[in-house]
């Protein structure tokens, strides 16, 4: 089993995802059964309190909202954003990506990350011409650079497996409680620094350790979001190898 | 030939059906595994050896598509192939839809797919075994069986 870093793996991850991206764009109008059976369900909760009419002017002004916030956090960063539908989203065995409507021709490279108005989505993992795959932090690869932003705390977020990101190697003495919110490290040579992970929604003390299990819910709902942006950053080629020749070195002594 | 290019048809256009289309009927975030309905079908009619082949094959795409480390998908349909394989009747490789042979080595080699997949899959990670095994290890195979036995209720109604 090898790593997917290779040129030729590169160019036929590129070919898939290019095939992938149109066929999952020309499927993506199509809606979940079970998730519209959700959605129904919800939708009768608000017509005991709403009316038909404002419920449909309440879904339009909500859209509405949604796209001036989309816009609002456009203008206010300071960090050059593309804007991209996600147009398929695939979950199989657990391999959690989303595939974006923007590639290569949009400046997307690989690693980038990827964003919404609430938090951090995730990263790009592979690029092809007009589509890009982006692996989200619901994904067991995904690892984050992590600061609890009251008490500076650094660590590393990874997924559990659920609907939840855990915080690792924090110790028990540390500052740490419900409700902290968790942003990205400025040490992240991936992660612009201060964007929202998540919110502690759990501390528990491992008997026998000398570490915590930090629970963190996600500010971004990955089951609904649609839209994302994507930081265009540049290129930082020359501190991963510097701090790669670095380790290197240091393994020889 | 004509059989073997067949195949490849089917397995493409599965490829893309479970990589895009799938998902409109996941269960939270369980879906059907319609590729490896797939290699059971090409083990049950063309034998052990055209099943595993099937299996890698079919894995290693998956395995690209995913944009994951390669080896692990085409690992686990190579075994799903080669034990839907056992289940080979030379004289009875025609039937294979609607029958209880069908329904079973699907149960049998889609369960061993999850466990393997699984099992290197969530090595080095903070995700839960035994939780993962049976809500997605047991919830996939389930679901693929439940879509295997529609042409066998099909055939008694």
């Amino acid at each position: 089993m090898t790593q997917n870093n290779n040129k030729q793996i590169r160019a036929l991850q590129s070919f898939a995802i290019a095939f992938i991206g149109y066929t999952q764009d020309a499927f993506s109008f199509l809606p979940n059964p079970f998730a519209l059976e959700r959605q129904r369900n919800t939708l009768q909760e608000l017509n005991v309190s709403l009316s038909e009419e404002v419920s449909f002017l309440r879904s339009a002004a909500l859209e509405n909202l949604h796209l001036r916030t989309m816009l609002a956090f456009r203008e206010r960063s300071n960090r050059t954003l593309v804007a991209a539908d996600i147009v398929g989203k695939n979950i199989h065995l657990m391999r959690n990506t989303i595939t974006l409507n923007i590639g290569k021709e949009n400046g997307i490279k690989q690693n980038m990350p990827i964003i919404t108005e609430t938090g951090l989505v995730g990263r790009i993992i592979a690029v092809s011409d007009n589509y890009s795959l982006g692996q989200i932090l619901l994904h067991r690869e995904s690892r984050v650079s992590a600061t609890v932003e009251r008490s500076r705390v650094n660590g590393i977020v990874a997924w559990n497996g659920g609907l939840q990101l855990v915080l690792k190697n924090i110790v028990k003495s540390v500052d740490i409680k419900p409700g902290d919110r968790i942003v990205t490290s400025p040490f992240s040579s991936l992660y612009p620094r201060n964007i929202e992970i998540g919110i502690v929604s759990s501390v528990y003390h491992v008997p026998e350790t000398i570490f915590q299990e930090v629970g963190i819910t996600p500010s971004v709902d990955f089951a609904t979001v649609e839209r994302v942006f994507v930081i265009i950053s540049k290129d930082d080629s020359e501190r991963n190898a510097f701090e790669q020749t670095n380790a290197a070195n240091r393994q020889d002594q | 030939m004509k059989t073997f290019l067949r195949n490849i048809l089917w397995g493409v256009a599965l490829i893309a059906l479970q990589t895009t289309a799938m998902r409109l009927i996941s269960i939270e975030g369980i879906m059907p595994d319609v590729v490896a309905l797939w290699i059971v079908v090409v083990a049950l009619r063309e034998g052990q050896i055209a099943g595993t082949v099937a299996g890698f094959v079919s894995g290693l795409i998956l395995d690209v598509i995913s944009g994951d480390f390669l080896g692990i998908g085409a690992l686990a349909k190579t075994v799903c192939g080669f034990l839907a394989g056992y289940f080979y009747d030379e004289f009875k490789s025609s039937e294979v839809f609607g029958t209880y042979r069908f329904f079973f080595a699907v149960i049998f080699s889609s369960l061993a797919h999850n466990i393997i997949f699984f099992v290197v899959y969530l090595q080095g990670t903070e995700i839960e075994f035994a939780r993962t095994i049976i809500q997605f290890g047991i919830g996939t195979t389930a679901y693929t069986s439940a879509v295997s036995i529609v042409p066998l209720l099909w055939k008694r109604t």
